[in-house]
């Protein structure tokens, strides 16, 4: 091979990209032309799109389904929320304790599974108190159990906003003859949740989807949630239907969540 | 107070200075927090007391635990859960002069009796074979059903016994906890275990099984539908002499007395009769559990 044949072969970096991303492409188009015409539309119609069934979960899905999962996360959120910044604060402490205390309580509920979780609260919490019932029966549980799972991940989300909260404020405040105490509830933290309303949101999205999870309390008809509701009408109809449309309603809440989120963060 | 502009580094965690009043605060709150959600009730609920001193989960109810869909025992229809453990459980409801309320729970449940120990349900009922290692975690009632197993194929396969499925090697599939699982584990299958008795007809039908090891009045009740009769086949009765029954916590033996009064009550009165033939099928008498038919441990 000559010197010349060398350079003439040497691809230069824009014929590189060109190539890899034609190639890119043509992986990308193969495998959605292999789903297009390797699955079976016909079977896939009569489990997932039946018209008529879709139509006998109205209103139930929403009035029943829906109402229960908006119930059980907004009840888990709030419970989450308030004992996340507590755990939070704790973290922050100057006190050692607290601060182990903190540690330990999110190192546990993060690095737990929430299907786990639930199955305790449901067994091991009525166990442990005999005689005393949770307040509100599966939806008080329900709040807990989310709440406890939400508020590990909120505390580390309210911990990393009150220290992006510049040191100033936490001067000034001081310096006007704030105590600590107070510097940090009017000054500092009214600008961290504005910093992390982003993260805070995200995490209500999660709840949203392990609300899934109450069915593991043990429900009545009348408490079933999204999941739950499409699952069990998807046996009773012995079609899959169900499930796609208690799905379909989940995305109309997470869906436009999502994109307020996107509209909070580009602010 | 103007928030800064501009860069928002985070940075090394700083201690709080820590005042006291607050710092004493926050475990304070914490517990508030969460002996909010335990707080003891007044006794109303806890140990409520029905006819014949049998105390009760929740005053004014008997609460059943269950595993829904299990037709023909316990299913959702026209929005209510019905069925042939509804029935007779009502009946006892009826004894203690409260009304059933029925909680859907998951299955592993029953063999542990978690729910029942735990206080969130009086009864369950949810088509349970009577076995000695269930007896361990809780008390049954008399038996209120003879069950066999039943082996269900797709027709597609040529699949014609148990021991067929065997010899081809094909997957069978079973639901979680039950006898029908722990009789093909026995027999050296090794079965793929599915959450509810749908989740098990929807793994036959997608074929991710090709045959399924389950209670027969279930699969009688699958094929009612002409669709599954015409997709699936009985090839095997396995007659195990599994009895169902009802459970309680262990030592709760005056709710035991209260559900066996009724069972017996509706055996002579022909009330038991009636709900057989509504929910199950042809009644034989001679066939039919005895009370004194001893419990396999199958």
């Amino acid at each position: 091979m000559t010197e010349l044949d060398a350079t003439k072969r040497k691809l230069t970096r824009r014929q590189k990209q060109r190539t890899s991303r034609a190639v890119q492409y043509a992986v990308f188009a193969a495998a959605v032309l292999a789903f297009a015409f390797g699955a079976d539309w016909g079977r896939l119609r009569n489990q997932f799109a039946q018209g008529d069934i879709a139509r006998q979960m109205f209103p139930d899905v929403i009035t029943l389904a829906l109402r229960n999962t908006v119930l059980y996360t907004l009840s888990g959120f709030a419970l989450g929320l308030v004992l996340g910044l507590v755990i939070a604060l704790m973290r922050l402490s100057s006190v050692g304790p607290y601060r182990w205390v903190a540690g330990v309580y999110i190192e546990i509920f993060r690095g737990l599974p929430a299907l786990l979780i639930f199955v305790f609260i449901g067994v091991a919490v009525p166990l442990a108190f005999p005689g005393t019932e949770i307040v509100g029966g599966t939806y008080g549980k329900a709040a807990l159990a989310l709440g406890l799972v939400g508020a590990a991940y909120m505390a580390e989300t309210f911990r990393a906003g009150i220290q992006a909260v510049p040191e100033g404020q936490t001067e000034a405040a001081r310096s006007l003859g704030f105590s600590p105490a107070r510097a940090m509830l009017s000054v500092v933290i009214p600008q961290a949740v504005r910093i992390i309303l982003p993260p805070l949101t995200n995490e209500l999205i999660i709840l949203f989807k392990d609300s899934s999870l109450v069915l593991l309390l043990g429900v009545t008809l009348e408490e079933r949630e999204l999941s739950k509701y499409g699952r069990d009408l998807a046996s009773t109809t012995a079609n899959s239907t169900p499930i796609l449309v208690a799905g379909l309603c989940y995305l109309l809440v997470t869906v436009p969540l999502g994109f307020v989120v996107r509209r909070m963060e580009a602010k | 107070m103007h928030p800064l502009p501009g860069r928002r580094t985070p940075r090394p965690a700083r201690p709080l200075t820590a005042a006291p009043p607050t710092a004493a605060l926050l475990p304070a709150l914490l517990l508030a927090t969460l002996t909010a959600c335990t707080s003891s009730d007044d006794g109303a609920g806890a140990s409520a007391t029905a006819a014949g001193g049998v105390k009760l989960a929740k005053a004014g109810q008997l609460t059943t635990c269950t595993h829904l869909p299990y037709p023909p025992f316990q299913s959702e229809i026209d929005g209510r859960v019905q069925g042939f453990d509804v029935s007779l459980i009502d009946l006892v409801a009826k004894e203690l002069g409260v009304r059933q309320t029925i909680l859907d729970t998951p299955f592993e449940n029953f063999k542990t009796g978690a729910f029942l120990n735990s206080g969130q349900c009086d009864v369950a009922a949810a088509g349970m074979t009577i076995t000695a290692e269930r007896r361990k975690n809780v008390d049954f009632s008399d038996p209120y059903f003879d069950a066999t197993q039943a082996v269900l194929v797709d027709r597609n396969s040529g699949l014609t016994s148990l021991a067929d499925v065997k010899a081809k090697g094909a997957r069978l599939g079973a639901q979680a906890q039950t006898t029908g699982e722990d009789y093909a584990k026995k027999q050296g299958f090794d079965p793929v275990s599915f959450e509810s008795s749908d989740a098990v007809l929807s793994g036959l039908r997608t074929g991710q099984v090709k045959a399924v090891i389950i209670d027969y009045p279930v699969v009688q009740g699958w094929l009612k539908t002409k669709t599954n009769a015409d997709a699936f086949r009985v090839v095997d009765n396995l007659n195990t002499g599994e009895q169902y029954g009802f459970t309680v916590r262990k030592g709760n033996t005056k709710l035991l007395a209260a559900i066996n009064k009724a069972l017996t009550q509706a055996r002579s009165d022909g009330t038991y009769k009636t709900l057989y033939e509504k929910w199950i099928g042809p009644y034989d008498a001679t066939a039919t559990s005895s009370p004194a038919a001893s419990p396999s441990a199958s």
